[in-house]
């Protein structure tokens, strides 16, 4: 009876789960070692972490405990969005891994407040960064993780063609509680993306699809 | 080059003073000759625009927005764990064009549903490597976390020969979520806090009893030194 089901299934060209191609590599037991322990010494990662693509990174500010889980990442350069200064012993870890800071991007005047969305230049200028692989690894930061980074990032996911529900999904995964602020959503809706020219030779692979 | 909101802003100003212009001369000449106003420069309106792009061969929506580029749609609740590690919810239909742009060579699915056809076609179609898992759904207070699916998982991780790799259960929430807490843990090292607070992104809200199950559960892993990819710290 049910090889009957199967041959029918199989005629009317549907696949099951079952008939999937499995290959994927087990390690080999003969080479393999045994991990007991998990990695004794831990590494915190700073406030809103999180990987965005292939060596492009965001987060909130660090702070002093997060300096090791930092230098793993090697990284190049950092973009800092915040208004305000970070604080000191941040500039001072950006100084002695001899990392590129950019900064000020958000400064728009005397009279920019940190409550203020970015500005089409400051987010044109962050995308250009971002755009050019000679800066990787790259981390993009602001002071609590949340929407200046939220912003650059969902503007750089509507240069990949994303739709804009992906796109506010993952910006208000990082916004806690709080829920998201709807100027930034409307911020990268209207954000033009044909203003940024992708040099297929200076942008990173994921970029070019 | 105009910003849309300025180029949309300058649209709104000049219709605004053509019917400026309109009314005003309406009003002085008491003419309500059809061919006086049609001589005055309207803005030009959104179907000419559209019109003139469909000519060009370019894309046209109603807010004026040129894109070029595809639409992808990732599933839900993607996000990059590392690099070549990928995670979600369950793929539809839709988001085949995007995953198709990752190049996956291994997919493993934790969870129980086997009646997703178009997907199994698809994979079939992309000839990636399916390794389904069984995993029921973790429904509170009772936990199944299937601890012989996630330690074979977490051997799949550490091979690299398997990347990229997309995981997934059904959400993209508390299953997917156990594993990535789990490789977090054992293959990097990360501290607890920072395990919850990723559970917790995708998660919401529940979940304390996977995250009991996490902290606790000390697999034994066989990994092969020469396979092992270049985020884990041992």
């Amino acid at each position: 009876m049910t090889d009957t089901v199967m041959a029918q299934s199989q005629e009317a060209g549907i696949v099951t789960i079952d008939q999937l191609k499995n290959d994927s590599k087990e390690n080999n037991p003969a080479t393999s070692i045994e991990l007991v322990d998990n990695p004794s010494l831990r590494i915190v990662p700073p406030l809103n972490f999180c990987p965005v693509e292939k060596s492009l990174y965001r987060s909130g500010q660090p702070s002093t405990i997060n300096h090791s889980f930092l230098k793993e990442l090697n990284l190049k350069s950092i973009i800092w969005l915040a208004i305000e200064d970070p604080q000191d012993n941040f500039l001072k870890f950006i100084e002695d891994n001899n990392i590129n800071f950019f900064y000020n991007l958000g400064f728009t005047g005397i009279d920019s407040n940190s409550w203020d969305g970015l500005s089409e230049a400051s987010i044109r200028e962050a995308l250009e960064i971002i755009s050019d692989k000679k800066h990787y690894p790259l981390l993009v930061c602001c002071g609590m993780g949340r929407h200046r980074t939220g912003t650059i990032i969902g503007c750089l996911r509507k240069l990949q063609g994303w739709n804009l529900a992906s796109v506010s999904e993952e910006y208000r995964r990082f916004t806690g509680v709080r829920g998201g602020r709807i100027l930034v959503e409307l911020l990268i809706e209207a954000f033009d993306v044909s203003a940024i020219d992708i040099n297929p030779e200076t942008a990173p692979e994921w970029l070019i699809r | 080059m105009f910003s849309q909101g300025d180029q949309i802003i300058q649209q709104l100003r000049q219709y605004d003073e053509a019917k400026h212009q309109l009314r005003q001369l309406q009003s002085s000449s008491f003419s309500n000759d059809p061919e006086v106003t049609r001589q005055i420069p309207l803005a030009p309106s959104y179907t000419e625009q559209g019109e003139n792009l469909a000519n060009n061969g370019g894309n046209y929506t109603s807010l004026k927005i040129l894109n070029k580029r595809p639409h992808y749609v990732p599933p839900i609740n993607f996000a990059i764990v590392e690099d070549g590690i990928y995670r979600s919810g369950h793929p539809q239909p839709n988001n085949f064009q995007f995953l198709s742009t990752l190049k996956l060579k291994t997919i493993i699915y934790l969870g129980d549903k086997t009646d997703n056809y178009d997907y199994y076609r698809w994979i079939k179609d992309q000839e990636v490597s399916f390794k389904y898992l069984k995993m029921k759904p973790s429904v509170e207070p009772f936990m199944y976390n299937d601890e012989n699916s996630l330690v074979s998982a977490l051997n799949l991780i550490a091979n690299v020969d398997n990347y990229p790799i997309l995981i997934h259960s059904n959400k993209g929430k508390h299953r997917v979520g156990v594993f990535v807490g789990l490789m977090r843990k054992l293959l990097q090292g990360w501290c607890m806090s920072g395990i919850f607070d990723e559970y917790g992104k995708f998660a919401g809200e529940k979940g304390e009893g996977d995250l009991e199950f996490v902290e606790i559960f000390k697999p034994v892993l066989r990994i092969d030194p020469q396979k092992i990819p270049g985020f884990v710290r041992i």
